[in-house]
């Protein structure tokens, strides 16, 4: 599936989070020879490491109109491009008792001057439609926010740049830049697998890396002010709210719950921390007090609910280039033009931003390619819907017979959407589940084998939600292996895998390790340890 | 309603307790709260697999001597550990559960994941090798059920090839099983083996025949024989070759027939067992445990002179921890806890993680104390104790059979 | 406000940790692969339900109820909870006319018990139980129990209500619809056996049926209606000194535990005074309250059946330690096992074939077993049972009626001990 990299193209795309992909997509639509090279796996970085929000924009419509405005718009085409990765759950903006309830009537203003549709509602009226929110609440605003998926959006965008003629790649890393006087002419890349070095052309290199996009730029020559800022999520064991609830206050810690397929997520913090952590971040015993602290006043029922794991992602800050000193942060999406900033030639960075506006972020810096390559053609992502999310004839049909459907061929549907008929079940046992949590069956898993980059257990889990559910991998992570290693016929290789995914789901268990994620992981550790042998000489 | 002995916890440790109790003579009523561990067995019992990192294969007794002298083999002394323990074979073959293996040497199981452990009992009809070398040059037909994915070929011809074996994977269909593959999820090992019967096993064997023609040995799946081992030797008798189990993972058919039997053969001995039940408090005299209240009877309590607890850590729910403290739920015994959460996991996964340490403290006769008084008549075992790291030991089935005969010997004195 | 308490949210689906020992014990999953299973039916599919109830899965429908599944878990989810309330919360097949006629045991109850011989001739006759059959969906391999002409309720009021006066100590009897309507004579035995140990019995005010077959069938309203009158009766006959007592296993679970689980009847108050016969003259005996004796001309070999909600109730060993009480009784005790009736489930024609199947194993062991009869505190199991096994049911309070003394025994209760 993934093809060797041609010599040759108009545009290199580094990084695979949702930016990355929605830029690859953009390029393959407006007819540019493209390529993606990501170093780890799609949605690896700050994709798929913060709330998962369909933001409405009404939580910047105080501090910052126009992110607020581009969230809104970005909001109604995401509805409608992509609606297999959307939720339209509606949100609350509600308001503590120890909050002053005056911020509510000027946040409803800037709201209506962003041009968000808000209803002022009864603290009574919305506990009644979000049971799960704090019944102590003195105001609440009922906004148009949803919730994303980001692993399945960013596949999405892969799938249709692929289909579109782009070439994608995964685990392969830029170690270096090819020059030529003062103009980018390619990547040199390494492949994690073998450790192969490559060379490849472009006439333009896009480097959509998100945080890790201030060090390609170093290679590149070209200094970019940027600061990791980490937040910290947890994530509940089940759907507690089925609305998104915020604090209606300036934006704060632990301030928005997200209901998020089968769980909800609370968060976050922001600590700005050095280079040196963002590829190990841990999630702190404090950071996890506040979040359950204030996550507790916006539903009280999160003190009863078990915890399933923590993480963080990490925002790219990028300082505003306007002012020297470098303190003032940039809001919103950066796309520059290392050309007329630093004088180098062929190369554009794309950051800052938010996961709901990656589309426009992919857009400015597609267009900005264009220009560069005397391209004169229209982006067309915000009119084309993404595969899995195609207005369906069968729409009708499939909705008549979804009832007699299997609660596993229900939840296929939720994550491959109007593709979900590409997976194919050729007898009994291919409906068997192997996540049982998760409700993904082995034809699915054999399907995101060969139709959707997975070379691992991780990124299997990320296409299929494998591993994501109560358990965290005790009952599937095993089932996962045998499959994989059907396909890749080197047991050492899938058993290391078994181990080192074992070890990553471990990762964002033991910040919350008490309860019966204690149970839950001493129970998996007696039996892939215990039963089954698994060591770490395996890793 | 009185007894003379109540045991507080269903699982290997406690049934074995009982047993004992009940064979000397006791009135020894069992209060179970839900299924225990043995449903997930791998099929052997370790007494003790590693040591400092490194594996156990010759003496484990004599290994044992350079245990700490907090663990539980040197708490009893290894030499009566060793008495203690060549009881458990004998016991289980009463109970009907056959099994190999001695405490003199260790032996080797194989893993669903193909990986040789040390082991020193194994249930008479699973795979194991005296030493490795066994496995050099023998064929072996690995035979799995279709669709059946709890079971790893793969991974079993790749441990098996490391030490110089040649296999082959076959996946063999009856039609008995049709009606089963209809299920999503229930084509588990336990359900299969409800269905694995009669004529159906017949049909088993002649497949596993058929697809192990040219081998030395055929590999199956333990999935026969959840209520005796009656199909089992069933299929023993109709393959022309040796023909050994592979433990699949949960739930484990063998360990549930290991805990019904021992269930039934207490029960035949004529004990009580309370199933689906929970202690709730206990009511003391002094230092002496009188009585305690369980959920399902209410107001009515149960009195004994002597209790075990056997409730096992977090997993059995013997010991709860939540966020800021680790305690046992039912008497609020000592434990070794400080109630700092950063202390009890180690980062990694696979290393030793402090959590399996934490337990209930106790005196020389495993006695566990409250608020640092020891109660004279309660006798604690198994997993509940503090000290030790079965997991990294490979030393739980035999800490657990200890701890559970040892107590056994002084509630019936 | 407190961070992490031990989980107790609704139901406790998510302390289920995925180890599937509930699938081990599920008596469905053997026989019906239509089943999802305990484990996927209840805290897997739940979270699903949170999530969009369009998940539901109308395969809900062949739980038993049977709660061996909690009984199994070793992390106490209520297994079984979390599904009937699934399909009372979420399922959108309305009851059908079998379904309810099924459920309204009490109504059926009064209506046939009034014209008892030709109900009973009428439900025996092949044709009758062909249209059942065909019509109904009622399988014509049932018996329908026998239709008793006098209800429990006339008989006490005629034959017993008076005496019981005389007693210093009463207690307030929940005799169940099968008592009143079909079989009488087990109210009657609690009666003997209790006015034999000194103890009155008196009636609940306006009983109404438990409500299990409702709850079943899916007739909540009603099933709340009628729960709501019982725990008035209960309340009324606890202000006045009574502890309450059933004969059958269901009915007291039933009240005790399915009305705050599945009917959101708070009982708090009068739950620990709600208990089964049995457990009450055990503690009677224990304690020292009251002597039994027994003929010694009694001898029979008898197997005790554990009913699936009696396992649930914990409570097996007061009936069995009663019965072991009887010197010439040679007890049985038969394997744990769901007898596969569970109330009306086993009625209806799609579930008659899983029924037979999940209570095969039971059938071979009583037949095997060579016992006179089997001794079990359920009447459902008594039908499926006496049909399956060929061999007849008594409650233990019966076989007790049957082997005490009652002479002596009123004797010994009299004398000042």
């Amino acid at each position: 599936m993934e093809n060797t990299p041609r010599k040759e193209y108009d545009v290199i795309i580094i990084g695979g989070g949702a930016t990355g992909a929605g830029t690859a997509r953009d390029c393959a639509l407006r007819g540019l020879k493209t390529i993606l090279a990501e170093r780890l796996d799609f949605t690896a970085g700050a994709t798929g490491r913060n709330h998962g929000l369909l933001h409405s924009g009404a939580r910047y419509a105080h501090t910052d109109p126009e992110s607020a405005s581009e969230c809104i718009k970005e909001n109604i085409i995401l509805k409608r491009i992509a609606r297999h990765c959307v939720e339209e759950t509606g949100g609350l903006f509600v308001t503590l008792p120890e909050d002053d309830l005056n911020y509510q009537d000027a946040f409803v203003n800037d709201c209506f001057k962003a041009g968000i549709h808000v209803d002022v509602l009864d603290p009574k009226e919305a506990v009644k439609i979000e049971p799960a929110v704090n019944p102590d609440i003195i105001g609440a605003v009922k906004v148009p926010d949803g919730s994303i998926d980001p692993f399945r959006l960013t596949t999405a965008n892969v799938l249709d740049a692929r289909m579109h003629g782009a070439d994608i790649i995964t685990y392969h890393e830029v170690i270096g830049f090819e020059k030529s006087g003062n103009s980018i002419t390619g990547v040199r890349l390494r492949n994690h697998h073998n450790g192969e070095e490559t060379v490849i052309h472009g006439k333009v290199t896009i480097n959509a890396a998100g945080i890790w996009g201030h060090h390609i730029a170093k290679l590149a020559g070209v200094n970019i002010n940027m600061y990791p800022a980490k937040g910290a999520l947890l994530i509940f064991g089940h759907r507690v709210n089925n609305m998104v609830v915020n604090r209606c206050r300036k934006p704060g810690d632990a301030d928005i719950l997200v209901p998020a397929d089968t769980i909800s997520i609370i968060g976050t913090t922001s600590t700005r921390i050095p280079f040196d952590e963002i590829d190990h971040m841990e999630v702190t015993p404090e950071e996890v007090d506040l979040l359950l602290r204030e996550g507790e006043k916006l539903s009280p029922a999160l003190a009863y609910t078990r915890v399933l794991r923590a993480y963080a992602g990490v925002r790219p800050l990028v300082a505003d280039d306007s002012d020297p000193t470098g303190r003032s942060i940039s809001r919103g999406i950066v796309c520059l033009d290392h050309a007329k900033r630093d004088g180098l030639e062929g190369f554009i960075t794309i950051t800052g931003g938010k996961l709901i506006t990656y589309r426009l972020m992919a857009e400015e810096a597609t267009n900005l390619a264009c220009k560069k390559l005397n391209i004169d053609k229209p982006c067309e992502t915000a009119e084309i819907p993404l595969p899995g999310s195609e207005p369906d004839s069968k729409d009708e049909e499939r909705r008549a017979h979804i009832i007699e459907l299997s609660t596993e061929q229900k939840a296929a549907e939720g994550r491959h959407g109007s593709w979900t008929g590409k997976i194919e079940s050729r007898s009994d046992s291919d409906d068997a589940l192997v996540c049982e949590c998760e409700q993904v069956s082995v034809a699915e898993v054999n399907y995101a084998i060969n139709e959707l980059h997975v070379h691992n257990l991780i990124n299997l889990r990320r296409r299929t939600r494998l591993g994501m559910g109560t358990c965290q991998g005790e009952l599937c992570a095993c089932r996962g292996a045998g499959l994989l290693d059907k396909h890749d016929n080197c047991s050492d290789r899938s058993l290391k895998d078994l181990a080192s995914f074992m070890e990553e789901r471990w990762h964002g268990m033991y910040p919350v390790c008490w309860g019966e994620t204690l149970c839950e992981v001493q129970f998996t550790s007696w039996l892939y340890q215990g039963v089954i042998g698994l060591g770490d000489s395996h890793l | 309603m009185r007894f003379d002995n109540i045991i507080i916890g269903g699982g290997l440790s406690g049934l074995i307790a009982a047993v004992v109790s009940q064979r000397a003579g006791k009135k020894t009523a069992i209060i179970s709260a839900g299924q225990s561990a043995l449903h997930f067995w791998s099929g052997s019992f370790e007494f003790l697999g590693n040591i400092d990192g490194n594996m156990v294969i010759d003496h484990p007794l004599m290994e044992a001597e350079r245990l700490p002298d907090s663990h539980p083999y040197k708490k009893i002394g290894i030499p009566h550990t060793a008495e203690l323990l060549s009881k458990v074979a004998p016991l289980l073959q009463e109970a009907g559960i056959k099994v190999k293996g001695s405490l003199e040497r260790n032996h080797y199981r194989l893993t669903p994941m193909g990986f040789l452990k040390p082991a020193w009992l194994t249930l008479d009809e699973y795979f194991m090798a005296d030493h490795p070398s066994q496995i050099e040059g023998k064929k072996y037909a690995i035979v799995n059920i279709a669709g059946y994915i709890d079971f790893y070929p793969n991974f079993l011809r790749n441990g098996l090839d490391k030490h110089g074996a040649s296999c082959t994977i076959s996946a063999i269909d009856i039609p008995q099983l049709a009606p089963l593959r209809k299920s999503t999820t229930e084509m588990r090992a336990t359900n299969m083996s409800r269905f694995l019967r009669n004529d159906a096993v017949d049909s088993l064997a002649k497949e596993i025949n058929m697809a192990s023609r040219g081998a030395d040995e055929a590999i199956v799946p333990a999935v026969l024989g959840m209520f005796s081992d009656e199909p089992v030797r069933r299929l023993r008798n109709q393959i022309d070759r040796p023909v050994n189990f592979i433990a699949t993972t949960p739930a484990s058919v063998p360990g549930v027939r290991c805990q019904l039997s021992l269930r039934d053969y207490f029960i035949r001995l004529g004990g009580t067992f309370i199933p689906g039940d929970t202690v709730k408090k206990g009511v003391f005299d002094g230092q002496r445990l009188k009585r305690v209240y369980t959920v399902n009877f209410g107001d009515m309590p149960i009195e004994a002179d002597n209790f075990v607890i056997c409730t096992g850590s977090f997993f059995g729910h013997g010991l709860i921890a939540n966020i800021d403290r680790i305690y046992e739920p039912i008497f609020g015994l000592d434990l070794n806890d400080t109630g700092d959460r950063t202390k009890w996991y180690d980062k990694d996964f696979f290393s030793p993680q402090p959590y399996m340490g934490i337990g209930v403290t106790t005196d020389s006769e495993f006695r566990p104390s409250l608020n640092g008084h020891t109660i004279e008549n309660l006798y604690a075992t198994g997993a509940l104790l503090a000290g030790f790291n079965a997991l990294k030991e490979g030393s739980g089935a035999g800490i657990t059979l200890a701890t559970a005969l040892h107590a056994a010997s002084k509630i019936c004195s | 406000m407190d961070l992490q308490q031990q989980n107790i949210s609704d139901n406790n689906f998510e302390s289920c940790i995925k180890c599937t020992i509930c699938t081990v014990y599920c008596p469905v999953t053997a026989v019906n692969p239509d089943y999802p299973g305990p484990k996927q039916a209840g805290p897997d599919g739940e979270r699903y339900r949170l999530k969009r109830p369009f998940f539901y899965d109308e395969a809900l429908k062949y739980c038993l109820n049977c709660k061996r599944c909690e009984v199994a878990c070793p992390n106490n989810v209520k297994i079984g909870d979390i599904i009937q309330a699934a399909r009372i919360k979420y399922s959108s097949h309305k009851p059908s006319l079998r379904d309810t006629m099924l459920a309204n045991t009490d109504f059926m109850g009064s209506m046939a018990t009034a014209m008892a011989p030709i109900v009973n001739f009428t439900l025996g006759l092949k044709p009758v139980k062909l249209i059942l059959d065909k019509v109904m969906k009622i399988d014509d391999h049932r018996t329908f129990p026998k239709y008793s002409s006098e209800k429990f309720e006339t008989w006490f009021r005629k034959e017993a209500a008076e005496k019981q006066e005389g007693y210093a100590r009463k207690v307030s009897y929940f005799h169940g619809c099968y008592v009143n309507y079909n079989f009488p004579q087990l109210g009657k035995d609690l009666v003997k056996v209790l006015n034999a140990l000194g103890i009155g019995v008196r009636l609940l005010d306006g009983e109404k049926c438990c409500g299990v077959a409702k709850i079943a069938n899916r007739c909540i309203d009603e099933a709340t209606r009628d729960g709501r009158q019982n725990l008035k009766a209960i309340r009324e006959a606890v202000e006045r000194g009574d502890d309450v007592v059933a004969t059958s296993s269901t009915c007291c679970f039933t009240l005790r535990d399915e009305y705050p689980h599945l009917l959101k009847l708070d009982n708090h108050d009068v739950r620990d005074h709600i208990e089964l016969a049995t457990r009450l003259i055990y503690r009677l005996i224990d304690n020292g309250d009251v002597k039994i004796v027994f003929r010694n001309d009694y001898h029979k070999r008898v197997a005790y059946h554990v009913p699936c909600h009696m396992e649930k109730l914990g409570w097996t060993i007061y009936s069995t330690s009663l019965l072991k009480m009887i010197p010439g009784l040679e007890f049985i005790h038969l394997d744990s096992h769901c007898c596969g009736i569970a109330g009306t489930y086993g009625f209806k024609k799609e579930n008659y074939e899983y029924s037979q199947g999940i209570g095969e194993p039971l059938f071979r062991q009583i037949k095997e077993s060579g016992c006179d009869f089997v001794a079990c505190d359920c009447e459902t199991c008594k039908w499926q049972i006496e049909m399956s096994a060929g061999v007849s049911v008594l409650n233990p309070v019966s076989v007790l009626a049957d082997a005490i003394d009652v002479e002596k025994t009123m004797l010994a209760n009299s004398s000042p001990s």
